[in-house]
């Protein structure tokens, strides 16, 4: 029997990914359920991990953390994306520093809105007290209601750009008799967004937001170099707290339970996303 | 097709990549691997030379590390087992490499052991063995701004001596948006720790007990030392920011004269000239409560030889000439860890004077595995109070019961 | 195939309704704002001489402004070298992750097999487990591969983190394209792969740029795997670079910020230049032609 050409396509790659992935994803499995001597342990390791208080916050504070980002990252893409889709003089300057934010090295993004919102040294503070908005200067970064906000705020400005790059390569490919269908209706261009555009780029969408979702989880740089998860725990999420468990308390063992659950956590809401997806137009033969 | 080309030439790149990648190798024979920080490369290259040039059949290969990421870099590499032949580490590092067995013990390569600052190796010694070579150490001191000393009546020469005239003089210094005495409630743990924990110390408490089976962080000698610290913020004498200052950001307060006075190593003193050489800065070991000794934690970096190092005896001899009395007095960025080196000319500098004064009471941190987690604890309670969350008594009893269940 | 360019007038009764003028403006301006201010503070600071960074109140432009930090950075410092590294790495596992995308997607997109939706699942594997996790198992891997302080290392170790990515990120431009075109190659006797090269390719090249920019800036910044993974000077890249600028308790943030603009600027004018492929391929002339 001759196997099915699909499968042929994405052999290659599923082999490079599965000859760099498949020890690491073993290793992290067998450390899990063993102790430092390499002893089996059961779920000892993951009963140690659960104990604490923090672990139930950071859970909160992750969700919190994706998914404000999620929100604004996706609006604000979108919005780019429609707005870069225009024909305008210029335009191409302005789609090359829509995507400042991102190419800039994530440390030094982080560094530099921390030297911006500090309390003291920060512009935003001497621009804001100075037009008269604030009465005096907000510690961003060290109140416990600003903080996290703060944090999102970031990582939405570094990430959108990405979005509004992969939603514009979608409306890119937008067959133009669609268009002409609607201007034959005599659409205006708002009823162009809401029923050619939009359920056009539907499938870039989701699949943009699957993977916000999945870096959401598993982005540290911003919150680490600014507040560490700090002050006292309000931004701590739990790959920091993976982070922490392996290179600050040399806790490999339990960072690996905790990486498992975490694990089993996002790849069920994967499963959830592609069997929704399965259902969809667009998905052919 | 047109359209293909790219693809090809990326083929083509591929493949180029492929047949150049082979040159590199790991160490050979007699070599060894040194990694070195590179705020210290200079010198190290010196010394490297240096060796080489009387050990003709060694080899030795300087890694530059840099500070930021180094504890994974190193760990990734130590636990994965291709690993460099000499590292040099934070001291507090040392004991959780030791425990993980991933360094060797290093007995029979230190010289002279009694010419050592005792509390120096006790700090890189772990069952009775002693696991680095320390060749770096420093504490604390108080650096001040004697300028703003003068126009609050102060007198330079006559530095706070006690907790209350410390509080006294951030008092006198507090003013026209200036902040008397600056202290961190960000940043890294380390920050924190360093500057609230002496304290403790001086009231004669601390946050774990010797035998470390019980925490003490919330007995009335350490609520009140850390009281005293996060009161210098409650009291407005230390800057609005505090909860988002380190180390770092305090010195560039103090460079831009927001801080009249805060605690740092002699480190610093450099730094704050390059950037404003006008400021007329001193320095006084940090003051305890009245009667009492002062204290401060023991900081610095030791060598290591890694377990999996394919060329330990070299690396032993190289490590044997890197601590020689020159060598080390020669290498260190602060001070070095033996007396015989400390009496090198370069420590004489009397800014110095303070900080070398505060040698004798510099402490190792107790050696518990779960020490990390214990100053995490102890740091967030300190942010609690900072944040106005809790009193310090309050937060001082959550972070014991969370230390305490770390202690089993 | 001769695509009609997609700004090609349309006839005038059909005139393309848009956004007015004075939206766009104010839409391009609020935008450049957002991106420009903090990296309009990064190229100021880089401009600034050590007194001038850390002032209070802050000061936007300096007194004194220099060209030193760059002189430093591009004279001084191990930069050039990273750079080429970065380059090398960068296109290499950029262009390596995009030519195994391209089929992937296309299995994915196109044809109907047993275990697709677990397979798409496995392809994310890499990036459900946090680079705490992984990062020693994967040095072992290198290691036993031989691949520890090389170009090769790297690259290989960058499509962990770029391939899923722009395999589902592929497969979603794929789906959008028309089943009917690759139909009508099919009935003229087109392979598989003809149909993927001149059909499938050409009409998502926007798709592809974008994962080509996304796979590009990706590798371009990483940091923490290139910190453990190449220790030695010449394989080191970019974002080492710049931690080099920092000592234990000093960072050079003049030195720091030019380095950031030697890092950023060219990445935005390259995209400048590659503009034009990001025009849409499915024009009114591909459908007919």
């Amino acid at each position: 029997m001759r196997p099915n050409p699909g499968l042929l396509f994405v052999l290659p790659a599923l082999i490079v990914l599965f000859m760099l992935i498949a020890y690491p994803v073993a290793y992290t499995g067998i450390l899990s359920v063993t102790n430092e001597q390499g002893q089996f342990t059961g779920l000892q390791n993951f009963a140690d991990v659960l104990r604490p208080r923090v672990t139930t916050q950071a859970l909160w504070n992750t969700l919190w953390w994706v998914g404000g980002s999620i929100v604004f990252q996706v609006l604000l893409g979108v919005a780019t994306a429609v707005l870069l889709n225009q024909t305008f003089p210029g335009r191409a300057i302005i789609r090359s520093v829509a995507l400042i934010p991102w190419i800039i090295p994530g440390i030094v993004a982080a560094t530099t809105w921390a030297w911006m919102f500090h309390t003291e040294f920060g512009i935003i503070n001497y621009m804001l007290t100075g037009v008269g908005v604030l009465p005096e200067p907000i510690g961003w970064l060290t109140g416990g209601q600003t903080v996290m906000p703060a944090m999102i705020a970031i990582n939405v400005w570094k990430l959108f750009p990405f979005v509004a790059i992969m939603v514009l390569a979608g409306l890119q490919a937008i067959p133009q008799e669609l268009y002409e269908a609607a201007r034959v209706d005599g659409a205006n261009y708002w009823e162009e967004v809401r029923h050619v555009m939009l359920p056009q780029i539907r499938p870039v969408i989701v699949a943009v937001t699957l993977l916000l979702v999945i870096w959401g989880l598993n982005a540290i740089t911003i919150i680490y170099a600014i507040t560490r998860g700090g002050p006292a725990n309000r931004t701590l999420i739990t790959p920091i707290q993976i982070f922490r468990l392996a290179f600050e308390n040399v806790e490999f063992n339990q960072a690996a339970a905790l990486s498992v659950m975490f694990f089993g956590v996002v790849m069920l809401i994967v499963l959830v996303y592609i069997k929704a997806l399965a259902n969809q137009p667009g998905d052919n033969q | 097709m047109t359209r293909m080309k790219p693809l090809k030439l990326a083929a083509l790149f591929a493949l180029s990549l492929l047949s150049s990648a082979a040159s590199y190798g790991t160490a050979s024979a007699g070599e060894v691997v040194w990694w070195a920080p590179n705020w210290g490369e200079a010198r190290a290259k010196e010394l490297a030379k240096k060796f080489m040039d009387a050990n003709p059949g060694i080899t030795i290969k300087m890694e530059v590390t840099v500070s930021n990421g180094l504890p994974e870099r190193v760990l990734t590499a130590l636990r994965s087992g291709s690993a460099p032949d000499v590292i040099e580490v934070q001291h507090g590092w040392v004991n959780g490499y030791a425990q993980g067995d991933m360094i060797i013990p290093l007995d029979d390569v230190i010289q002279d052991k009694a010419d050592y600052v005792k509390a120096a190796t006790d700090y890189v010694s772990w069952n009775d063995k002693l696991w680095g070579i320390p060749y770096r150490i420093e504490t604390h001191g108080i650096i001040f701004n004697k300028d703003h000393f003068k126009e609050a009546g102060l007198d330079p020469d006559k530095p706070p001596k006690t907790w209350d005239e410390l509080t006294a003089a951030a008092k006198a210094m507090t003013k026209s948006g200036r902040y008397g005495f600056g202290i961190t409630g960000g940043g890294e743990v380390g920050n924190t720790i360093f500057r609230s924990l002496p304290f403790i110390w001086m009231n004669g408490g601390d946050i774990i007990s010797a035998d470390m089976k019980t925490a003490l962080v919330n007995k009335a000698e350490a609520v009140k030392a850390v009281e005293f610290y996060t009161g210098f913020y409650k009291q407005g004498l230390a800057p609005k920011s505090t909860l988002e200052n380190d180390g770092l950001s305090l010195r560039r307060l103090f460079i831009a004269g927001q801080v009249s006075a805060y605690q740092s190593g002699q480190f610093d003193l450099p730094a704050i000239l390059q950037e404003n050489s006008k400021l007329n800065i001193g320095a006084f070991t940090i003051p305890a409560p009245a009667g009492k000794q002062t204290a401060a934690i023991l900081g610095g970096w030791s060598y290591v030889i890694p377990k999996a190092a394919k060329n330990q005896a070299e690396a032993k001899k190289f490590v044997q000439f890197l601590n020689t009395t020159e060598n080390q007095g020669f290498y260190t960025d602060t001070f070095p860890a033996r007396n015989s080196s400390l009496k090198l000319a370069r420590f004489n500098d009397p800014m110095l004077k303070p900080f070398a004064e505060m040698l004798p009471y510099g402490r190792p941190v107790p050696i518990h595995k779960n020490w990390v987690k214990i100053v995490q604890a102890y740091f967030d309670g300190i942010q609690r109070i900072l944040l106005g969350d809790q009193t310090a008594q309050k937060s001082m009893d959550q972070a014991a019961e969370e230390i305490q269940a770390l202690l089993k | 195939m001769t695509a009609a360019p997609a700004t090609a007038p349309s006839p005038r009764g059909l005139r393309r309704p848009g956004l007015g003028l004075p939206l766009i403006l104010v839409g391009c301006a609020a935008l450049m704002f957002v991106c420009l201010f903090p990296f309009l503070w990064m190229g100021l600071s880089s401009i600034k001489q050590l007194q001038e960074l850390y002032t209070i109140p802050p000061r936007w432009w300096p007194d004194h402004p220099t060209l030193a930090n760059y002189y430093k950075v591009l004279f001084q410092s191990r930069i050039p070298r990273y750079f080429l590294n970065s380059i090398i790495i960068s296109v290499g596992s950029t262009g390596l992750a995009l030519i195994l995308a391209i089929f992937a997607a296309n299995g994915f997109a196109r044809f109907r097999f047993k275990g697709r939706s677990f397979l798409q699942a496995c392809i994310l594997v890499g990036q459900l487990l946090p680079t705490a996790a992984i990062i020693v198992p994967l040095f072992i891997t290198l290691r036993v591969l031989g691949l520890v302080n090389t170009y090769w290392g790297l690259i290989l170790v960058y499509m962990i983190i770029t391939l899923p990515l722009s395999v589902w990120m592929l497969t979603s431009y794929f789906k959008a394209i028309p089943i009917e075109l690759e139909e009508a190659a099919i009935i003229d006797g087109a392979s598989r792969v003809g149909i993927l090269f001149r059909i499938t390719l050409p009409l998502s090249l926007p798709g592809i740029v974008a994962v080509l920019v996304y796979a590009f800036i990706t590798t371009w910044n990483e940091f923490v795997f290139a910190l453990c993974f190449a220790t030695d000077s010449s394989v080191k890249t970019l974002p080492i670079g710049l931690a080099e600028f920092s000592t234990e308790f000093n960072t050079d943030w003049g030195a720091v910020m030019a380095a950031s603009m030697v890092m950023t600027v060219p990445i935005a004018l390259v995209f400048l230049v590659f503009q034009k492929l990001f025009v849409g391929g499915l024009t009114a002339g591909a459908t007919k032609g």
